[in-house]
């Protein structure tokens, strides 16, 4: 028992020495958000966010590009004066099958029937060829028959130029082939992926907020006077540990996305980048929340300061979407890496500044 | 005489109860608004003025980038090759030097070679470009990126032709007609079509200012030549003329403002480029502007009402004579009143009716509903602000997503903001899809209050409980006896139609063979959950004894709520969502699918399941929440084994 007792009184003794006490408010913050399941929540949402635009990607991909549809085959009917050149046309589309038809009313009495998928009817008129496309209406399919079609119609389009290209001046350049690559594959990279990473940093400026406004509200920033710590290590220990839970969760995403089979490169940049740009963001909602009257205002606040933040900054080159986006697909530069470092630098101005802002205040008048 | 008298009495009550309401509101207004006093607010235009003034500078000096997808893939090209220009005007491509070791390292994606003219025999008749991708997906998506940005770039070049008919030698003509299920129905305008089919008239009538819609960002060019001595034929017409014989009733009138053009395309006449299959890109952006005030707006809303919470302020307004559901009323009317009238002036700013507005504001109630109950049940503004970002989340995507699907599927239209998308792109709406759509919205914002105000009380306001904990109490709240069970199961049925709809809507890209046993699991525990939860909560709060003969009791009730109630999903006909193979799967058990000649049993078998199932799951619920669980999957399993052989007998 003695021992016991002993030991714990030494262990205490070299807790006290090590610890810090803006580590205890840190570790204390966390504590806090995982007793009221906070976190949770948070990933449920980001959860929710990835499965939807899954979908959504599933879904775009599905419905307009026909070479993910495995073994769709689109049946056009092609009628009037011009069928030669649009059947060449509709050779050159893999995804469309062209047949020729001698009437148009046999055209249109397949199509009611189901039996073919659009119809092309074609006239030539004073050196045009006019054609009449018609697709189902309502029908999961429209999309795709309609863009499927028009590939068609710009390679007919194409080859008509070409036959003419001595009345142009200047004939148009020459296309690459169509392998049918992802039309959205940066999708994932551009939206998907900053989306992902840059929410944490949202939820942790505004749970700095939160956190920070509740003390001064509910007056317990008072008893500072007489608690061993000051305003500055209050600060540091909530935005410390705020700081710290952002790139966690950012780098967790950026590993289910690559489960997921979604090659990420550069994930310590990646990191990095969230780290920077939360730290940007936690010292804009620290000075919010020191300098706004009260919660509602503070919240406000920072709504706006954030939004018009990522609006801003996305606009000037090097974007945390785009800086982000460009890690990511493995298409960085030597400027996507100095704009990581000016986030950083940036980051650290700002903790400062905010770090400054807090020895400035006095508690008891917030 | 007595009658009139009681009329006056119940009128004068009516009268002082809306006094007390506007009372409560204004006093609402004052305190919110003395709260944002101006110092806040004058910060604010700073914070915009600056950050606009520093995004114009930005775009006047051209080193803006606002695409997120900038310079993505790298492309590798001679400095004098044509395609350079090409890279330089897409946002996406940019310029390297072509270097095949590069392209093996992963340094560039694409790598330009040569031209290859067209050969006499089959393959295409016009020159080809050689290229070599990267290996692997990315260099795949780099070749069709940079395949789009030369067509383009085309597109163009074939505005500043003076020769037409050489630049854009074919016309087009778009129509869609529906393919009957039900034999033909006379295609009546295959005949006409060839009569009347003068673009040209078209494109004189309406001198469309902007060729490209889609995919050019200098279309200001185009519009500089098109007034030129355009030989007249349908070189510029992206304004949608619906003048096909089946063409929705109501036609987008061709003579829009020139940002509703570039907006709206769905181009249905023109050169092959215009046409543009059905992605109303422009209404979509648009709708979702109705969106973004309604985040400030619960944001505001929760604090105010868990300040009252937390300031134990709410207390006095307790013991003052007025009601709970007027003092409920009363804080909400400012936030509604904000919220209608914001999306007001938005439909009045992007050209939407009445229409949209009412399309619009049963989303902005079920936000507020949504957070009135989120900040009753918050133990902390931290906990809020969790509960507000769901909120947003959860409700932008499940009215936001199905509407990009407007014109290629019904189910896009279990949001309310399809209907808004239809609108601006000129559909008519019909009372049948205002229902479906805004009917859940309606119901689950009577629901959600009505649960919040059960829980507005002082042994629930003032006191530290977890989430899910608050949510049995408010459950609770609203059960007396036995009936109160199955009526709480009727009013929890549109939850249930918003959460099938939306797994119907999540599931509907997988194949059928997939999609369709996992959407019948699925709907089966949503509602089994539906019809046991409040009958655990009943339990854990001591409101009804344990026995084996309540929980069945209990069960019988939730299960014919439960029936009744899905009988009004009849509405989900009116529609045509059943046509839709998996709308079938979802609604047939129901038996809604189901025509009047099948036998007495089958209408007499959901009823049966839904009581014997929910009995089960209540055998469960009585014990602990373990044995709840349990008893749930095997409710669920049951329900679904049921669903499964109504889908295969008459699927």
């Amino acid at each position: 028992m003695g021992d016991r007792d002993w030991l714990r009184a030494q262990w205490h003794a070299v807790a006290d020495r090590v610890s810090d006490p803006r580590l205890t408010i840190a570790g204390r913050e966390l504590r806090v958000l995982g007793r009221e399941k906070t976190i949770i929540l948070a990933v449920v949402i980001q959860l929710f966010v990835a499965a939807f635009s899954g979908f959504l990607v599933v879904g775009l991909v599905s419905l307009y590009d026909p070479g993910s549809v495995d073994g769709y085959q689109i049946d056009a009917a092609v009628t009037g004066d011009a069928t030669d050149e649009m059947l060449a046309a509709i050779e050159e589309r893999p995804a469309i099958e062209g047949t020729r038809y001698a009437t148009t009313s046999e055209a249109y009495a397949d199509f009611q029937d189901n039996a073919v998928n659009a119809v092309f009817q074609t006239t030539r008129s004073d050196g045009r060829i006019e054609v009449v496309m018609t697709a189902p209406e309502g029908s999961i399919e429209t999309t795709l028959v309609v863009s499927e079609g028009q590939e068609a119609l710009r390679a007919l389009e194409r080859n008509l130029r070409t036959e003419r290209a001595a009345s142009l001046s200047n004939p148009p350049l020459a296309l690459p082939p169509d392998t049918g690559g992802n039309p959205y594959y940066d999708f994932t990279y551009t939206i998907l992926l900053p989306l992902l990473v840059f929410l944490p940093v949202f939820i942790s400026g505004s749970i700095t907020v939160d956190s920070l406004t509740a003390e001064s509200e509910q007056g317990t920033l008072e008893l500072l006077r007489v608690a061993p710590v000051t305003m500055v290590d209050i600060v540091d220990g909530k935005s410390a540990a705020m700081i710290a839970i952002a790139p966690l969760q950012a780098v967790a995403w950026l590993g289910l996305l690559s489960l997921n089979g979604v090659a990420i490169a550069n994930v310590g940049w990646l990191a990095a980048l969230v780290t920077a740009v939360t730290a940007i963001v936690v010292a804009l909602s620290v000075a919010v929340s020191l300098l706004a009257p009260d919660r509602r205002s503070a919240q406000l606040l920072f709504s706006v300061a954030v939004l018009l933040f990522f609006a801003g900054a996305t606009l000037l080159p090097g974007g945390p979407a785009n800086t982000a986006a460009r890690l990511a697909i493995d298409s960085a530069t030597l400027s996507t890496r100095l704009a990581v470092l000016v986030y950083g630098i940036v980051g650290v101005a700002a903790v400062g500044a905010v770090r400054r802002l807090a020895t400035r205040i006095n508690p008891n008048r917030l | 005489m007595t009658r009139v008298d009681r009329l006056r009495t119940r009128l004068a009550t009516a009268g002082r109860r809306l006094r007390r309401i506007a009372r409560i509101a204004r006093w609402e207004l004052g305190q919110s608004t003395s709260s944002y006093n101006r110092r806040t607010l004058a910060v604010i235009a700073v914070l915009v003025v600056v950050v606009a003034s520093v995004g114009t500078s930005a775009v006047a000096l051209g080193v803006a980038s606002p695409s997120p997808n900038t310079d993505i893939y790298r492309v590798g090209v001679a400095d004098n090759s044509p395609y350079t220009a090409v890279i330089d005007d897409h946002a996406s491509l940019t310029a390297r030097p072509p270097d095949r070791t590069a392209l093996a390292t992963g340094e560039i994606d694409l790598l330009i070679g040569g031209v290859r003219q067209p050969t006499a025999g089959p393959g295409p008749r016009s020159p080809t470009l050689l290229v070599e991708p990267a290996d692997g997906e990315k260099g795949d998506a780099a070749l069709t990126a940079f395949r789009s940005a030369v067509q383009s770039y085309n597109d163009r070049a074939m505005a500043l032709e003076p020769n037409r008919t050489a630049a854009y030698p074919v016309v087009v003509e778009l129509q869609y007609i529906p393919q009957s299920t039900l034999g033909p129905a006379a295609p009546t305008n295959a005949g006409n079509l060839t009569g009347d089919d003068t673009p040209g008239d078209d494109a004189d009538s309406d001198d469309g200012t902007d060729t490209d819609a889609n995919d050019t960002d200098t279309n200001g060019t185009a519009g500089n030549v098109d007034g030129g001595p355009a030989s007249g034929s349908g070189d510029n017409t992206t304004a949608t003329d619906n003048t096909d014989s089946d063409a929705p009733p109501v036609a987008d009138g061709g003579g829009g403002s020139l940002l509703d053009r570039a907006l709206f395309g769905g181009g249905t006449s023109g050169s092959p480029a215009e046409i543009q299959p059905p992605f109303p890109f422009g209404s979509l952006l648009l709708a979702f502007l109705f969106l973004v005030p309604m985040n400030f707006v619960i944001q505001s809303y929760g604090s105010s009402v868990l300040n009252e919470r937390i300031s134990r302020r709410g207390e006095l307004l307790l013991v003052a004579p007025v009601e709970r559901l007027d003092i409920v009323a009363g804080k909400t009317l400012p936030y509604a009143a904000i919220a209608v009238a914001t999306t007001a002036i938005i439909a009045a700013a992007i050209g939407g009716s009445l229409l949209s507005v009412a399309a619009v504001v049963p989303i902005a109630m079920t936000f507020l509903a949504a957070t009135f109950l989120g900040a009753m049940f918050a133990r902390s503004f931290k906990e809020l602000t969790f509960v507000t970002i769901t909120i947003t989340v959860f409700l932008t995507s499940y009215v936001f997503i199905p509407s990009i699907f407007t014109n290629v599927t019904p189910i896009a239209l279990i949001s309310p903001l399809t209907l808004v998308v239809m609108e601006l792109q000129g559909e008519a709406v019909t009372l049948g899809s205002y229902l479906f759509s805004t009917g859940p919205f309606y119901t689950s914002t009577a629901v959600l209050f009505l649960l919040g105000t059960g829980v507005y009380r002082e042994e629930d306001m003032f006191s530290q409980k977890p989430v899910p904990l608050k949510f049995l109490d408010a459950l609770d709240a609203r059960l007396s006896g036995i009936r109160s069970v199955g009526v709480l199961t009727a009013l929890f049925l549109p939850f249930v139609f918003i959460a099938e709809l939306l797994a119907i809507a999540v599931l509907f890209v997988l194949p059928i063979e997939v999609s369709i046993p996992l959407i019948l699991v699925v709907i089966a525990a949503v509602e089994e959950v539906a019809k046991s939860v409040h009958v655990f909560a009943g339990f854990e709060s001591d409101r009804f004894d344990r026995s084996v003969r309540t929980a069945l009791l209990l069960g019988i009730a939730s299960g014919i709520g439960f029936f009744v109630a899905e009988k009004f999903t009849v509405v989900a006909q009116l529609v045509g969502l059943p046509n839709l193979q998996l709308g079938e799967a979802a609604l047939q058990p129901a038996g809604i699918g189901i025509t009047p000649s099948t036998s007495l049993l089958l209408l007499a078998g959901p009823l049966v399941l839904h009581t014997v199932t929910t009995g089960v799951a209540a055998l469960g619920a009585r014990k602990n929440l373990w044995w709840y669980l349990v008893s749930l999957v095997a409710a669920t399993v049951i329900h679904a084994a049921y669903n499964f052989g109504v889908v295969t007998l008459y699927g």
